[in-house]
């Protein structure tokens, strides 16, 4: 088309009224001027317009031909075939409500479920060129993930070639107090100097730390959130330079950070402090340099354009090796660094992948079923079809209007698609499991809605075609004789659709495997024993401030103090306060140490977590004692050291052995009083309740901890309902030290419920879509059956009249029904074993090829066809002899 | 008879762009100019004439304007663009070759071969 015919193409189409006007207009006149010379050359008056019209032709032909010219032929047909099928869906409401619905639901479902990736997996970091971060890691043969030790950062930033910003985080939580009001626990991490520029980004007030903020001295300065600078300075202009009181020391606000800034997080807590952070202060490098042994802080870089996460991760390995010459502590490890887009959505990566096959094969039999209720039609429709085209309806004009027929039918399932999506994406979101990564970046998006006009558009041209092309091949002949019952046309039609339901049923099979698979994984978990008792018990952190609690003295007094207060509290059945609470992640607390007697294996150490534990912490969270004894007031200062180890350890270290009466130590070149004696071995507790086995640990008490623990959480195992215990908690705390804050206050059974959330959400989707697919196949099944038993109503009259019982005709088509649904379900469970594997990793203590959910799917997919053939085979039994000796 | 209506239609064309070169001209005009100018010889059926007329429009080969017809009527007059009279200038070029072409084919004796 060139620009003079585009141009007056769209004149039509702006100008439309005014042309069919100018049109009658134009032709009229013509009819009259003719008629006027009709009646010069003495033609009567009357006569003449007569005449004139007949030598025009028909007027709405000359139009239509006129229209035609102006390339406008075309729009008007698609109008006449858009309102044509409009009627022809309106006359026959179940079949439209139910193509419509099943496609709604499933593009809906996919809309929601691309979002929910597209959000996750597709969008980039919130960080400027984000794909050039990545998270730094220690790693031996026996621990995979390991912090770094500051010292050796020092050595890595000095000598590091990789990186342009290379940097280092730990999370150091702190008191805000001094505002007037109650102090504030605020959620804060120490961070090198260069953190933000790994990030990507500036303060929006204020500067960042430099070098020489990082000396011991120099650190009291502080960059604040926007939220804290917001909620508790009132966003105050001249804050920079101002004094604030953390953790009762004096800090001078350097910088204020934009609005929703997000930390990285990492795969233990992928939104872990999200975007919760509300102050940076700097890290200070202090102690001796040459100690290497401790590891505690998280390393992050922003890599060189142009050097790969592969490339760096050998630099640093270098200068791994040159450290290892130096430390006798840095000696048997490597380097591991991961994308940080990697280490944040590592862990869900795999579930939505599931979620998105599990989905697509839903959207692919509501395909198949629509394109098996259309089939079903267009063989109803075949004598109007048969009537069209003897009439002279060009082919082509047919399988045109079809087309049309099945698109409006995918838009109308796309539009209603599209809403289902937005309430879909909504509720996916405030179901999605604690902890979930990016779900601030799930949302509806132009990209994820093109996506669905996009599935809706190609399902109604995929399951448009076959009818449609089959609707055109008929021939009028055939089809006006009696329905075209028996021709080569129908039957093929009926194989092609027999085939369809076999392969609905056989998809179907494959989700109900998933499901079923993972159902009961999930029931596996939950009938695990967690390794304590989440029941009753009330939860909440404290965290002491430095400066008012400096020694292991100060520390561990106070909570002994608040621990013999709560315990006078009326409905506590055991209170305890320990450093770290079963399934909520592990924060790499990890401590080496030597065992009187064995030397550990070339270059490895005997490591395992470390922790700390009032004498009543097990009884209160319902940890059981497996050997030995419990901790009591009498493990204290000055008494001989003690440790509660668990059982992984017990076995790990002393394999054959009875752990208990052992002892291990902490010093090199230990003193008698150095060592610690295992007095008791108590139950494993593992990190998730999915994880393989628990890791070794071991339990100091409170009042011989070795250094000051000023982060604890206390446990308060109630008689009933224990979060009448909260109020008693706070004031019990306030008596003691009116500055401190009581900081996330749960209950435990809560917590431990969280570690199911995941599972629950993908068995919960996973099984949703397999319902829905069970239910599309017998749709599918019913409609397959129901227009063979129309078919073939005449014949069973026949038999009826030759002597068949009611019963007969019912087996006979129950027993298509389920031959189908046979050969579909062995297709299906022939595809679980084939593709099994995917779903290993997801499942808990059972394989997806388990032969129990197989038999029950099974069962499942019979019993299902059985009862949708029911109602078909009940029509059956009720053909009348006398109808089919009729009609033939 | 697809074939026979292909080059009428092709002719009609070509004729309406003369008829027009010589003056504006209404739909039923166009019609009295082409019998008058063939001597009454050539007959042009109505049926045909307006969906030629819109096609040579769509075009851009002619272009219309209501005007008032020798009878003081409102009527749609049709006049020929640039565009068409390049059109006639190369479809008259390329007739009279035909023309040419086939006389000298018809009137070939045998001698001639």
């Amino acid at each position: 088309m060139n620009l003079a015919r585009l141009r007056s193409w769209w004149k039509w189409v702006v100008k439309r009224k005014q042309l069919e006007g100018d049109m009658d207009a134009e032709l009229l006149f013509h009819i009259k001027s003719h008629a006027e010379d009709l009646v010069r050359r003495g033609v009567p008056e009357a006569d003449a317009i007569r005449q004139a019209r007949i030598a025009l032709g028909g007027i709405e032909s000359q139009k239509d031909a006129m229209r035609d010219s102006v390339g406008h032929r075309w729009s008007d047909e698609l109008w006449l075939d858009l309102r044509y099928a409009a009627r022809m869906l309106g006359k026959n409401p179940t079949f439209t409500l139910v193509i419509v619905l099943t496609l709604a639901l499933s593009i809906g479902a996919n809309s929601a479920i691309f979002s929910l990736i597209d959000g996750v997996l597709l969008k980039p970091l919130p960080y400027p060129r984000a794909e050039q971060i990545a998270r730094v890691f220690y790693r031996s043969t026996s621990y995979p993930k390991f912090p770094l030790n500051p010292w050796d950062f020092l050595d890595f930033r000095g000598r590091n070639r990789s990186f342009e910003s290379f940097a280092i985080y730990t999370h150091a939580d702190a008191q805000l107090s001094g505002m007037g009001s109650d102090p504030v626990k605020l959620s804060t991490f120490q961070i090198s100097s260069g953190y933000f520029r790994v990030l990507g980004v500036q303060p929006a007030r204020g500067r960042e730390f430099d070098f020489s903020e990082e000396r011991p001295g120099n650190g009291n300065v502080v960059i604040l959130s926007d939220r804290v600078w917001r909620n508790q300075f009132e966003a105050a202009p001249d804050i920079l330079g101002r004094k604030v009181l953390l953790d009762s020391q004096a800090y001078t606000v350097v910088g204020v950070m934009p609005a929703g800034l997000n930390h990285p997080g990492n795969s233990y807590n992928s939104i872990a402090y999200g975007d919760t952070v509300d102050a940076w202060t700097p890290f200070t490098f202090s102690g001796n340099p040459n100690n290497r042994g401790s590891h505690y802080v998280e390393g992050i870089g922003r890599l060189k354009s142009g050097v790969t996460v592969e490339q760096a991760a050998a630099d640093f390995n270098g200068i791994m090796v040159e450290l290892a010459s130096q430390h006798e502590d840095d000696k048997g490890w490597t380097i591991y660094m991961v994308p940080l887009f990697r280490e944040i959505v590592g862990s869900v990566h795999k579930m939505l992948l599931v979620l998105l096959g599990a989905v697509g094969l839903v959207l692919l039999i509501a395909c198949v079923n629509a394109a098996n209720l259309l089939l079903a039609r267009a063989a109803a429709r075949q004598k109007e079809i048969a009537v069209r085209a003897a009439l002279g309806a060009w082919r082509g004009r047919l399988l045109r209007q079809m087309l049309t027929e099945s698109l409006l039918i995918s838009l109308l399932g796309g539009a209603l698609g599209v809403v289902l999506a937005i309430v879909g994406v909504r509720a996916l979101v405030f179901f999605l499991p604690a902890g979930f990564p990016r779900t601030e970046a799930i949302h509806v998006n132009a990209f994820v809605l093109s996506f669905t006009a996009l599935v809706a558009v190609g399902t109604g041209l995929l399951f448009g075609l076959v009818p449609a092309v089959q609707a055109s091949q008929i021939d009028p002949k055939q089809g006006l004789h009696e329905g075209g019952r028996g021709s080569s046309g129908s039957i093929r039609q009926t194989r092609l659709r027999a085939v369809l339901v076999v392969g609905e049923v056989g998809l179907a099979c494959l989700l109900l495997v998933g499901a079923g698979a993972m159902l009961r994984s999930f029931m596996n978990l939950l009938r695990l024993d967690p390794g304590f008792q989440p029941q009753h018990v009330l939860t909440a952190e404290i965290a002491l401030p430095n400066a008012n609690y400096k020694t292991t003295d100060n520390v561990a007094g106070f909570y002994q103090r608040l621990l013999n207060n709560l315990n006078t509290l009326p409905g506590v059945r055991a209170v305890g306060a320990g450093t770290d609470l079963p399934w909520t992640g592990y924060d790499e607390n990890l401590g080496g140490f030597t065992i009187e007697g064995k030397t550990p294996p070339p270059h490895e150490e005997f490591h395992a977590r470390y922790h700390t534990a009032s004498a009543d912490y097990f009884r209160a969270i319902g940890i059981p004692l497996l050997r030995g004894r419990f901790f009591n007031d009498q493990d204290s200062k000055g008494e001989p050291r003690v440790l509660l180890i668990n059982n992984v350890m017990a076995r790990r270290y002393w394999p054959g052995e009875d752990a208990v009466g052992k002892r291990i130590t902490f010093d090199d070149k230990p003193k008698d009083s150095d060592w610690f004696r295992v007095v008791g071995v108590v139950g494993d507790v593992k990190d998730t309740p999915g994880s393989k086995e628990a890791e070794p640990a071991f339990w100091w008490p409170v009042l011989q901890e070795p250094f000051p623990f000023a982060n604890m959480t206390i446990v308060l195992r109630g008689d009933s309902d224990p979060a009448l215990l909260t109020d008693a908690l706070r004031s019990k705390v306030r008596e003691l030290d009116p500055s401190l804050a009581v900081a996330h206050v749960r209950l435990l059974d809560r917590v431990a419920d969280e570690q199911f959330s995941t599972s629950r959400f993908a068995l919960f989707l996973i099984g949703l879509f397999a319902a829905l697919a069970l239910l599309l196949a017998a749709i599918g099944i019913y409609g397959v059956i129901s227009y063979s038993v129309s078919q073939r109503m005449p014949e069973f009259g026949m038999r009826v009249a030759l002597g068949a019982s009611s019963w007969n005709l019912l087996k006979m088509v129950m027993k298509q029904g389920v031959l189908l649904t046979g050969i579909g379900v062995a297709i299906g469970l022939g595809c679980a074993l084939l593709l099994g594997g995917v779903l290993d990793n997801l499942l808990f203590g059972l394989s997806a090829r388990d032969p129990l959910t197989l038999i029950v799917v099974g069962a499942i997919a019979v019993v299902t066809a059985t009862l949708a053939s029911l109602p078909s085979a009940l029509r059956a039994t009720a053909a009348d002899p006398m109808t089919s000796l009729r009609a033939e | 008879m697809g074939k026979q209506v292909d080059l009428l239609q092709g002719t009609l064309d070509m004729l309406i762009l003369k008829a027009v070169s010589l003056g504006p001209l209404h739909g039923y005009g166009v019609l009295l100019r082409i019998q008058q100018i063939s001597g009454e010889q050539l007959e042009i059926q109505q049926g045909s004439l307006y969906p030629a007329l819109y096609r040579l429009e769509h075009q851009g080969l002619i272009k219309s304007e209501w005007g008032e017809s020798e009878n003081r009527r409102k009527a749609k007059f049709y006049r020929l663009t640039a565009a068409g009279r390049r059109q006639l200038q190369s479809e008259t070029d390329k007739w009279n070759r035909l023309a040419a072409v086939i006389v000298g084919i018809l009137n070939t004796k045998p001698e001639g071969i």
